[in-house]
């Protein structure tokens, strides 16, 4: 059950997702394919990378997960996400998604619940920054940001 | 018949465009991305608020930043940005396709980047489901990327 927007709060921390990467599943995302650094380990290597990359758009599910978990319907029909790359992550990296509610702002008659959000690895290196947002169900907001 | 050219910052041309192959989203599509991601919400699998299943949001991201491979051959290149709008549920069933142009390129530091826009599509009723924009680094001739090292 998704929240109301009256009952969420700026600074509100969201439930972090914790992912471990395998090749394996970057194939599946991917598609296997020579000559590609993130499913040919010798391809990887001859661009300068010590294992291939998971695909950088994984990252935005991650982000995606907790947003649907958090918002619902309200990110699936009218959420948007906005995400730059600044590091490779690798195969065999444990990534974790985090996002914390920053805004909330009317949007017709709804509510738009902004949160800033990133990936981390294991060494926790920040890999991808950004934001997300979708709109809340309840309009009985209170502290709306003018 | 098309072409395929190597993709480079010097050949690719602000204001051209791409179109995607079609695609029917198949619910083995679903499940192999939810393996791939590690998300098996029950939305993707039974039943969603929607009526029936829907689509991982972010499942057809890859059809879009595909898209430049139906002109160009890329060997490498490195994702640098995106953005999501996410404006109706994709379901299993739908035949979608997305569609983009240049808008950008430029030099930073010594890289190239690429900016490229996109909607993808429902076919059979031209329902846009997605929109965005993502920047690509374009990974020099020579090969060796510089961000390597940090890995």
């Amino acid at each position: 059950m998704q929240k109301t927007a009256d009952a969420i709060q700026i600074g509100e921390t969201l439930p972090i997702t914790k992912k471990a990467i395998s090749q394996r599943q970057i194939d599946c995302y991917s598609g296997v394919r020579p000559h590609s650094i993130h499913t040919d380990v010798e391809w990887a290597k001859k661009k300068g990378f010590a294992a291939p990359l998971a695909q950088a758009l994984m990252s935005t599910a991650y982000i995606s997960q907790i947003m649907v978990q958090f918002l619902g319907e309200g990110f699936v029909k009218g959420g948007k996400l906005s995400a730059a790359f600044i590091k490779p992550v690798l195969a065999g990296d444990v990534l974790t998604a985090h996002a914390v509610v920053t805004h909330k702002e009317t949007e017709g008659d709804q509510v738009r619940i902004t949160v800033e959000c990133w990936c981390q690895n294991q060494d926790g290196v920040k890999t991808m920054v950004g934001t997300a947002s979708g709109l809340a169900k309840d309009l009985k907001i209170s502290g709306t940001r003018k | 018949m098309v072409e395929f050219k190597e993709l480079s910052y010097e050949v690719v041309e602000v204001g051209e465009t791409f179109m995607s192959d079609d695609f029917l989203i198949k619910p083995e599509d679903v499940a192999t991305f939810a393996f791939a991601v590690d998300d098996y919400n029950p939305w993707y699998f039974e039943e969603s608020p929607f009526g029936g299943k829907i689509t991982h949001p972010v499942l057809l991201g890859n059809q879009a930043l595909f898209m430049r491979h139906c002109k160009y051959m890329i060997s490498a290149g490195l994702h640098a940005k995106i953005q999501f709008e996410f404006l109706e549920p994709t379901r299993p069933g739908m035949r979608v396709r997305s569609h983009g142009k240049v808008i950008d390129k430029y030099e930073r530091r010594g890289r190239h980047y690429m900016v490229t826009q996109f909607e993808t599509i429902e076919e059979s009723t031209n329902t846009v489901l997605t929109r965005g924009q993502f920047t690509q680094m374009l990974f020099p001739k020579s090969g060796v990327h510089q961000d390597a090292k940090n890995s």
